[in-house]
């Protein structure tokens, strides 16, 4: 089973390969591609995005698995990213966190999503959910689950 | 780059601009501890154990990061900073998820961790009550190289081995914090020609050999400086050697040995796995007691006498076996043909020609061909003897073979000999006797005073 | 309280992040051609004399670094924006990028003309897809109108990773390596971007630059104070009643912001403590906050550091016990594990305020905080320790008798 982006990145790609001075940059934007593209990185990605930007499988693996948003695994239920750092625990992050533990969703404690005014907060797939109170989580997962 | 002063510990040293502090300071010997640093793969700056109070600069510095200056002072032990305080501490953050596998683990003796600790540590575990963090034990990489995830202290010496000098990059640092540890990409091994080097790199037990594992305590092993006789590239090594009571001497590994003008700090693993065949099947003596008689009746009686000399043997063997060809007017043969194997050469240390001392062969313009026709085959050693049907040779060997003859002297091998070797680039090194068996068997030279050659 | 809206006067008005709309109302404007019209050192000398101090939490100069940035050079140079932004408490910088992209646009314009790159990249954190989505159309907008002509924009996202926004691990990410600082040189000097010169800017700096140029230098410094001009996006968070970020001159006092802006204590409740400038700075307590001062000259005097301006207040009944431990878990999750000081300092920080947390700590596990909290400052690769270390401290500190209230007189502790 090989991997393949599709027509439209490729372009992309060919763009993008013009705005850096070297293409082993491309290692991020390519790994965010893949991920868009399968739901997640699989080693097949990593091998086709390891011949575009010229650097080895490995180094494309260890760059995956530093960053907390790759994720190299399919994701099997909703990924739900919750702020647990400070501003948000002030502001009752572990109400939130706790009527979620009963949701058939998968949470993630995610650190400081930079919505402090805004606490508690969730993002799902890239988008964020502000000014929390289990009655809005409950409508959100409504819509998405 | 011109040469500059500078003070360490209250003496003065002249060394090259630029250089790096830290390669002053293990050339005299100072009590510096490091993880990271190699000389052959450079600074990497991430065990900060190397630090040193350096006059001038309000912070220790990493001596590996610091280039020297004209006029710097040195305090490697620290005066006005607590530089012994500050190593006792990292040491300790070193060894809080370090698993306390010393009593299992193949590296004690030879770990950095022990050494430093001893020398620097001493302290007691303040783990109490918590958790140690937790990895992946006995992952079995592939080419004899065996990986326990915890004990590693992410110094990330292999991975810049597999990434700058086998440029194979099978190795990597995964994950963030202290979650990170060394692995190969998923479902793939280590596979390069010279994996086994990782496990001289690594300082600690992380990756072992294989080959090695549970075999013996290290502080049980004699060591003796000796040369890799695989290929013509005559890599320096260390042979680990010893005997246990009653028993005979047994190798259990070869190590490299630095050699810049060789092979630097490493050896393929084929050479270093080579000790497993020397000592293997050696040959029997026949006829041993009217060997003498054999011997000089067979060449007496030959019109033509043909010698093969095997490019293994040493330097002082070649030239003595040259004379006595002069002597009985007998034609010398070394063909090649059978050391050969282009696919073994690569750009980094290993020889097409799998065997020691060719160069030798060919400084004597030994004759590179197969001998045709002869009365009288005298073999030292030469595997090419196989292929030669005769009634009569006499053939002097390390191991037995198929080979039918008048008479087989059994030699010893070259761990059991001294002599010296000239690899391919023309750098002759000497060899020294390194086993002492309990029943030795005759080296050449022996055989030639024996035999009143 | 003085109205200051250097960087943030367009972000009441609709649909303020459109090319239409800031145009109208002062982007691409005067500052733009002032900038043209000057040559590159010119510009600089202008930043210099500012005191522009660079706003993502160092507080550097701006002038001297722009300095660093060779004039002549075989390797052309870049500008890198960094929105990185993850600092806790820290969301000025979104708000930049979302309700005011076009004066990022024109702030980098300038910036270029000064260090004379072509090309300026623009980091984004990961989580920030939605703004980035903004920011694109900004700029998208902007190669439209011809303005990015002499000039290319990239935006390159982050993927989650709170040490990425250290310089020199920006770079390295940006290189598509994994986010590891770099060894710092022995001498000052440039950052490096595949060995090209590069200038590493926050956002909100960069944003500050078209009002320099505009009104000039002296006009810039009648803000603020001597070693602090200008003004900052503070951000406030926690137990205020108005969190959010407003803009306010350095030099304001912490006490009247807080009461000004975020319209006191929420519940009526008293004030316990305030991280003044995002979890990487010390914690004050409420008789240090009543004489605090919003520059980094004060709060560097009263053992602090302004940081990203970002305040986290918090009321008398907050735990402080939980609270560092909440920070402690931030740093354990985000040390990037390089170096061993900071790697193996962060894990067991954490897990030894856990065990005091769970009543099974003592007196000495207090102390050995404070010896591992020693162990991490300066003597790693980069500042991710050290700042851990400031925060273990000023924490247990200020709030010692927090910590001791969970001792057992019975508890084992270290032997």
């Amino acid at each position: 089973m090989t991997f393949q982006f599709s027509q439209d990145n490729l372009e992309h790609i060919q763009e993008l390969k013009k705005r850096y001075p070297c293409v082993q940059a491309l290692n991020l934007p390519l790994l965010w591609m893949a991920q868009y593209q399968d739901g997640y990185i699989s080693l097949q990605a990593i091998d086709e995005i390891s011949k575009i930007t010229t650097l080895p499988p490995m180094e494309i693996y260890r760059v995956a698995t530093f960053y907390a948003m790759f994720k190299l695994e399919k994701p099997e239920k909703l990924l739900v990213s919750v702020c647990k750092t400070l501003s948000c625990k002030l502001c009752g992050s572990d109400e939130i966190l706790q009527h979620l533990e009963s949701k058939n969703v998968k949470i993630e404690h995610a650190e400081c999503l930079g919505s402090c005014s805004t606490s508690p907060v969730m993002q799902i797939n890239d988008i964020l959910y502000e000014d929390l109170t289990t009655q809005k989580v409950d409508q959100v997962l409504e819509q998405l689950l | 780059m011109s040469l500059i002063k500078i003070c360490v510990d209250g003496e003065f040293y002249e060394v090259q601009e630029g250089s790096l502090l830290i390669d002053l300071l293990i050339k005299i010997q100072a009590k510096v501890p490091y993880f990271c640093y190699h000389e052959a793969l450079g600074a990497d700056g991430n065990c900060r154990m190397c630090m040193v109070e350096i006059e001038g600069q309000k912070r220790p510095q990493i001596a590996c990061d610091t280039p020297v200056k004209n006029g710097m002072v040195v305090h490697s032990q620290g005066e006005k900073l607590p530089i012994q305080k500050i190593r006792k501490d990292i040491l300790e953050l070193e060894l809080i998820n370090h698993p306390v596998d010393c009593p299992v683990c193949d590296q004690a003796g030879e770990c950095s961790l022990q050494d430093y600790y001893m020398e620097y540590g001493l302290h007691n575990s303040q783990m109490y009550g918590l958790q140690k963090v937790t990895h992946k034990k006995h992952i079995d990489l592939g080419s004899n190289v065996m990986l326990d995830q915890e004990r590693c202290v992410l110094c990330a010496r292999c991975t810049r081995f597999t990434d700058k000098i086998t440029h194979t990059h099978e190795l990597g640092i995964v994950g963030r914090g202290d979650k990170a540890h060394i692995s190969t990409m998923p479902n793939k091994k280590l596979t390069n020609p010279y994996a086994m080097n990782v496990v001289d790199l690594c300082p600690v037990g992380a990756l072992t050999s294989k080959d090695f594992r549970f075999s013996q305590r290290v502080w049980f092993l004699e060591s003796i400086e000796s040369v890799c006789m695989s290929c013509a590239k005559n890599c320096s090594i260390y042979i680990d050697h010893n005997k246990l009571k009653y028993q005979d001497e047994k190798i259990y590994r070869f190590r490299p040995r630095k050699n810049l003008e060789v092979n630097g700090f490493f050896i393929c693993d084929e050479g270093r796995l080579s000790y497993k065949n020397l000592l293997e099947n050696p040959a029997k003596n026949t006829f041993s007691e009217n060997a003498k008689e054999v011997f000089h009746h067979s060449i007496a009686k030959a019109n033509k006498i043909a010698v093969l000399i095997d490019a293994s043997l040493f330097n002082e063997e070649i030239e003595m076996i040259l004379n006595f060809c002069k002597k009985i007017n007998a034609q010398a043969y070394c063909p090649e043909h059978l050391y050969i194997d282009p696919s073994f050469e690569d750009d980094f240390l290993r020889s097409k020609y799998k065997v020691a001392n060719i160069k030798t062969i060919q400084k004597f313009r030994i004759k590179n061909d197969m001998p045709k026709s002869f009365d009288l085959l005298l073999n030292f050693n030469h595997p090419a003897s196989l292929d030669l049907q005769s009634p009569n040779i006499i053939s002097f060997q390390t191991h037995n073979s198929d080979l039918q003859t008048l008479l087989t002297l059994p030699i010893a091998t070259y761990v059991q000999n001294s002599g010296s070797v000239t690899n391919i680039d023309g750098i002759t090194q000497y060899v020294p006797k390194a086993l002492f068996s309990n029943d030795p068997t005759p080296t050449l030279k022996e055989w030639f005073k024996r035999l009143c050659l | 309280m003085k109205d200051v809206k250097l960087v943030s006067k367009r972000f009441h008005l609709l649909n303020s992040h459109t090319l239409e709309v800031a145009k109208a109302n002062g982007v691409y404007g005067d500052a733009l051609k002032k900038a043209y019209d000057l040559e590159s050192v010119e510009i600089i000398q202008i930043i210099k004399e500012s005191g522009l101090r660079g706003k993502g939490g160092g507080g550097a100069l701006a002038g001297e670094k722009w300095l660093l940035m060779p004039q002549e050079s075989e390797r052309e140079n870049f500008l890198v924006v960094n929105c990185d932004e993850s600092e806790p408490g820290t969301f000025k910088d979104r708000q930049i990028i979302s309700k005011d992209p076009h004066l990022l646009i024109e702030g980098i314009l300038i910036t270029c003309r000064a260090i004379k790159a072509k090309h300026a990249y623009i980091y984004i954190r990961g989580e920030y897809k939605t703004f980035q989505d903004i920011l694109q159309g900004a700029v998208d907008e902007a190669y439209e109108d011809g303005l990015l002509d002499s000039c290319d924009i990239t935006i390159h996202r982050g993927a989650g990773a709170y040490i990425c926004g250290e310089k020199s691990a920006l770079l390295e990410s940006m290189e598509g390596k994994r986010g590891h600082p770099r060894l710092k040189p022995k001498q000052k000097e440039c950052e490096w971007f595949f060995d090209h010169p590069t200038l590493v800017n926050n956002v909100e700096t960069i944003a500050s630059i078209p009002h320099i140029l505009q009104h000039g230098a002296e006009a810039y410094r009648s803000y603020g104070t001597t070693q602090s001009p200008g003004s900052l996006l503070f951000a406030m968070s926690g137990h205020v009643n108005k969190r959010g970020v407003y803009e306010a001159e350095f030099g304001t006092s912490m006490w009247e912001y807080i009461q000004h802006f975020g319209g006191g204590i929420k519940n009526g409740k008293k004030l316990k403590a305030v991280i003044p400038g995002g979890a990487s700075t010390e914690v004050l307590n409420a008789g240090e906050v009543l004489n605090a001062k919003l520059d980094y000259e004060s709060m560097k005097e009263m053992g602090s550091a302004l940081g990203t301006g970002a305040m986290i207040v918090m009321d008398e009944d907050t735990n402080m016990v939980e609270a560092l431990k909440n920070l402690l878990e931030f740093y354990h999750e985000e040390s990037c594990g390089q170096c061993t000081p900071c790697r193996e300092g962060t894990g067991w920080s954490n897990k030894l305020l856990a065990k005091i947390l769970s009543g099974k700590g003592s007196i000495q596990d207090i102390d050995k905080l404070l010896e591992i909290s020693d162990t991490m400052n300066g003597k790693t690769i980069c500042v991710f320790a050290p700042a851990l270390s400031s925060v273990i401290n000023s924490f247990i500190g200020k709030f010692r008798d927090e910590f001791e209230a969970y001792n057992q007189p019975s508890a084992k502790g270290i032997q």
